[in-house]
């Protein structure tokens, strides 16, 4: 039976984890596609799951030989690695330290990168830029991977961690399909933020639950902790905004 | 093997973005297992130290690089 106050984090986290990575790898696909067609887009995407796919196949299994405290101790320890990170990353780019992320920029940096690459390369225009697609979609399917696996395997709930990170991915390519542009409209950041609190407050449950640890309310704990989280992160990105000085006419 | 060396080095820095971060991270998380296997407190508190920790880390690595790259 499914508990609807475990299952909704994990799903959520997996759900919005996954639309930053969908978003970022169908940027670049879209590169490749706009460059020199859909036929290398679609082939090294297509590619890429099926490199993602064997590595769910082979990880899967040894999953469930690993010892559950042990499992969530080392989920949880990455988690936080990974959360924090983002977090962090968050909060100086709320806080004006680090520019915002721009998918239309980073559209146009990968096109020029791209072209510069296909120029000077001898081999296939098409195999380099099925080759970029390819990296994209392996690189940020490696990251939701990882997302499903840490928020879905310390419960048993990779199943319903899977169903966000799918429905991430097909939100992505519909929209984007419909769009057929960087999708710039995603407020990424704000998403980033989000997602970095909810990794951080799995982080510090599975290591805490790793360590044998019981938190008090069970997996209710997840929820004050994200709350201690977000309110960490807007203080941290708080203090380091400077003010805007204004010109004296 | 530039797509696998490119592949290890996207994971590595997934985790491992910044060093002094996650030192401070395993730092934390090795203090908050003492607190529990080596003194008689409740699991609880090795817990609580383990949250706290990790809310001060952040707070402190989001200062710090703002600081320094100011």
């Amino acid at each position: 039976m499914l508990e609807w106050s475990t299952a909704t984090p994990a799903i959520g986290a997996a759900f919005l984890a996954s639309l930053v990575e969908v978003v970022e790898a169908f940027t670049i696909v879209l590169v490749v596609a706009t460059l020199r067609g859909w036929k290398p887009a679609v082939l090294g995407t297509g590619a890429a799951l099926a490199t993602l796919a064997a590595v769910v196949v082979i990880l899967g299994p040894v999953l469930d030989r690993v010892p559950l405290n042990i499992l969530q101790l080392v989920i949880g320890v990455l988690l936080l690695l990974f959360g924090i990170g983002w977090l962090r990353k968050a909060s100086l780019r709320a806080g004006g330290i680090l520019p915002l992320h721009d998918e239309d920029a980073i559209f146009a940096k990968e096109t020029a990168e791209l072209t510069a690459d296909i120029r000077r390369q001898q081999t296939s225009q098409d195999w380099i830029a099925g080759i970029a697609a390819y990296k994209a979609v392996l690189l940020e399917g490696l990251e939701v991977i990882f997302i499903v696996i840490a928020v879905g395997a310390g419960r048993g709930l990779l199943w319903p961690a899977s169903l966000g990170a799918l429905a991430a991915c097909a939100l992505v390519l519909v929209v984007g399909a419909v769009a057929h542009r960087p999708l710039s409209k995603v407020p990424e950041n704000t998403l980033k933020f989000g997602v970095g609190v909810m990794l951080s407050a799995f982080g510090v449950f599975w290591a805490g639950e790793g360590l044998g640890v019981e938190w008090p309310g069970h997996d209710l704990a997840l929820f004050a902790f994200a709350a201690v989280f977000l309110v960490a992160g807007l203080m941290s990105a708080r203090m380091v905004r400077q003010p805007v000085i204004g010109v004296a006419q | 093997m530039n797509i696998l060396k490119d592949v290890f080095a996207e994971l590595f820095k997934m985790f491992v973005s910044d060093v002094r971060l996650t030192a401070a991270i395993l730092g934390t998380v090795l203090a908050a297992a003492a607190l529990i296997d080596l003194t008689r407190l409740p699991p609880l508190a090795g817990g609580a130290a383990l949250l706290l920790g990790c809310l001060a880390v952040l707070v402190i690595s989001v200062l710090r690089e703002a600081r320094r790259r100011r």
